[in-house]
């Protein structure tokens, strides 16, 4: 992974310091509300229904366990022992003290982490496939070109104060495990003609209130360009993007005003107006990059015969496990293992102090020390032998971290909701339990076959519902929670946004009205490999609205 | 009297602006797009002249006239403005305006780090904001990813790291 030098040390040190004095000039009231909450959020840090939260980042998901150990650290001292991952691949914790927050900091610095931009109207944190360097499809390891991406955003000086939010996503493999069609900007990493390394560039893409996909505004990007040409868009976008409603200040909306053809001409143009200026990403750098995400020392095994999961081991609860939370590496004898973050019972996302302290002892022994956050609030531990696979399911099986539901329904996406955000209509966290009894039957899950529900408690969509196959939305009715339900969303192969299938259900039939789209899906199915996502592309939305609005469940 | 930070020092401001009383020692900051209009019209402006630029000036029409300018003040009207560190940027790179380049407007010690690696060298901050305590942030962080503009910070680059150096 990346070390910080004395340079990115220095850098997070004094941005501590600063924040530090922010702090402490806003709680002296030498900063009004208004004057200091630019300053927070920028840093992460918000003002919720009940205590400040504070996000902290983690560049394209990846953590050390000396860095997960921290994060175990600062749920105990200075939270309420537990911490919650999020789609950004990021982590939140919902309690801490506001004066206390620059010690958090001081904390995070000293295991070479920050909360720098993880809100705000500024460059958010980077986010990456998160099998980079293990898949077996993808073209080359994105995460060096996510680090220069990062260190270049970092207090950019000129996109600080943008319109509003700004997001990159990078994949370097034809499946797109990181949903770059609903980002700021998507980097697609391919190859040109002779086999070097250039970016294929989407921008627009976002959700929120006006879900769009991004458009392809570069085809091929030499490498060399790839800062130089995120220089022009951002600048584009800064002094154009609307400002006076934030609404309708994403990159998305101006995009769409202007067209893709036009606003690719302005950025083309700033390109080259610009270039003589901008930062030139020479192959050196992307060389001294790729050190830090070189291979861990892998030994030379086989694998295993007959293929892991193709063979009942006698424990049906062990097999079901390899099948659904492991996946292949491209090395042989090693396996990718994902750590469910989705027990029945608990909120999509939330690990304890004592389960990342046991999970880091555990990728100590046996993943080369190394974690990642997924951004469907998951974690992984990319680089386990064969042979120790039933050892890694005693012990997660112990934390309540083996739940055997990777990529089935109840491995839900799930915002903090009305019980936590102050911007939430409706609940999230109580509906997914609610979702969880109903679908308790892992046979029944299985049977069913890979199915994303992606739930948000408004409109700003950090559920990402739009992109869910099952996209479930909070609204608020007369001050009564309520849910509208989309199908058909993707956020791969190829992306697509949901569409909604009616009014709005109230919270109690939530998991009723699932369970009738998953009739409809189960009699029309086409064979055991057509996908819910599939079939509802296939038949199209009215079989499922025929169904869940029938007169005896009429919603009101 | 109101107080400017001009390179890292606290000096009396100079210039005015529309609707603004004369004051001793003060030159009226007409907005560009008169200056540029009175040009237009065949009137001749001295060198020296000064201009005001806001959020959503273009910059590009000044671009001829950057010679007879010897100070541009860009506005920061609201919390959270931005465009001006773009429009900046852009004066100082691509039309190499080497005169005085001023920051004005609802801006805080905070923002002055990244205004300076922008390449403003003067600063017309909040009335709000304590001007001496102010001056302090210019050493907000003393290294930086980025090439800036900067006239008034020094930063150390990492030097192995070619473009971004």
């Amino acid at each position: 992974m990346y070390r910080y030098d004395q340079i990115d040390q220095t850098l997070v040190n004094e941005r501590v310091a600063q924040f530090r004095d922010q702090t402490r000039r806003f709680l002296a009231g030498e900063l009004s509300e208004d004057e200091f909450r630019p300053l927070r959020l920028r840093n992460g840090l918000y003002i919720q229904r009940f205590a400040p939260m504070l996000r902290v980042s983690i560049p394209y998901g990846l953590l050390s366990t000396t860095q997960l150990r921290m994060l175990a650290h600062i749920a105990r001292t200075y939270d309420r022992n537990y911490g919650h991952f999020t789609t950004r691949q990021n982590i939140q914790y919902n309690w801490p003290a506001l004066e206390r927050v620059p010690d958090i900091l001081a904390d995070l610095a000293s295991v070479e982490m920050h909360a720098i931009q993880t809100s705000g109207n500024c460059i958010r944190n980077i986010t990456a496939d998160h099998l980079a360097g293990v898949a077996p499809d993808e073209i080359t390891d994105p995460r060096p070109y996510c680090e220069i991406i990062r260190q270049w955003a970092a207090l950019h000086p000129e996109f600080s104060y943008l319109p509003r939010k700004f997001k990159i996503a990078v994949t370097a493999s034809p499946a797109d495990r990181a949903a770059v069609e609903i980002h700021d900007v998507g980097v697609r990493i391919k190859r040109g003609p002779d086999a070097e390394i250039g970016f294929e560039i989407l921008a627009g893409g976002g959700l929120g209130r006006t879900p769009i996909l991004g458009k392809l505004i570069r085809s091929f990007l030499p490498q060399a360009d790839l800062l130089a040409y995120l220089e022009a868009i951002l600048r584009v976008y800064n002094r154009y993007g609307r400002r006076d409603n934030i609404h309708k200040a994403r990159i998305k909306i101006l995009l769409r005003t202007l067209g893709a053809e036009e606003f690719t001409r302005q950025v083309e143009h700033e390109f080259e107006v610009g270039r003589e200026f901008a930062p030139r990403l020479e192959q050196h750098e992307v060389e001294r990059m790729r050190g830090f995400f070189a291979p861990p020392p892998y030994q030379r095994l086989e694998h295993s015969t007959p293929e892991i999961g193709s063979v009942s081991s006698g424990s049906p609860a062990y097999d079901a496990w390899l099948r659904y939370n492991t996946r292949h590496h491209k090395i042989p004898g090693y396996r990718v293992v994902f750590v469910s973050l989705k027990k029945h019972g608990e909120a999509p996302g939330d690990i304890s102090a004592e389960q990342m302290d046991a999970l880091a002892q555990l990728a100590d022994r046996v993943s080369f020390g190394m974690v990642r956050a997924t951004h469907d609030q998951n974690l992984v531990l990319a680089d386990v032998p064969q042979s120790a696979l039933a050892e890694v399911w005693r012990e997660l099986d112990a934390l309540g971290l083996a739940t055997a539901n990777i990529g089935t329904l109840t491995d839900m996406i799930c915002c903090p909701g009305l019980d936590f955000c102050s911007l939430a209509n409706a609940g999230s966290i109580d509906v997914a339990k609610q979702i969880h009894a109903r679908f308790d039957d892992l046979d029944y899950l299985y049977d069913l076959g890979p199915i994303e529900i992606k739930m948000s408690g408004c409109m700003n969509a950090c559920g990402h519902h739009h992109i869910g196959h099952i996209g479930i939305l909070g609204v608020d009715k007369h001050g009564k929670e309520w849910y509208q339900i989309t199908i058909g969303g993707s956020s791969t192969g190829p992306a697509a946004l949901g569409e909604v299938i009616g009014p709005s259900v109230p919270k109690e039939q939530v998991s009723d009205t699932i369970a009738r789209l998953l009739e409809v899906y189960v009699r029309e199915r086409h064979g055991d490999d057509e996908r819910f996502v599939d079939a509802v592309r296939r038949i199209g939305i009215e079989p499922f609205q025929e169904r869940v609005y029938e007169t005896n469940h009429s919603p009101a | 009297m109101r107080r400017i930070i001009r390179r890292r020092e606290l000096v009396a401001d100079d210039a005015r602006y529309a609707g603004e009383e004369a004051g001793p020692n003060t030159r009226l900051v007409p907005p560009a797009a008169q200056f540029i209009a009175l040009l237009r019209a065949g009137h001749a402006v001295a060198g020296g002249a000064a201009v005001l630029i806001g959020p959503t000036d273009e910059v590009e029409p000044l671009a001829p006239h950057l010679p007879l300018l010897k100070l541009i003040v860009v506005d920061f009207p609201r919390i959270g403005e931005g465009r001006g560190f773009s429009q900046a940027r852009t004066l100082r790179q691509r039309y190499r305006y080497d005169g005085e380049l001023r920051a004005r407007g609802v801006l805080k010690r905070d923002q002055l780090f990244f205004l300076a690696r922008c390449g403003f060298d003067s600063f017309d901050l909040d009335p709000s904001e304590n001007l001496e305590a102010a001056l302090g942030a210019f050493n907000d962080f003393s290294v930086a990813y980025q090439d800036g503009s900067e006239a008034v910070v020094q930063v150390r680059r990492r030097a192995s790291s070619g473009g971004l150096a």
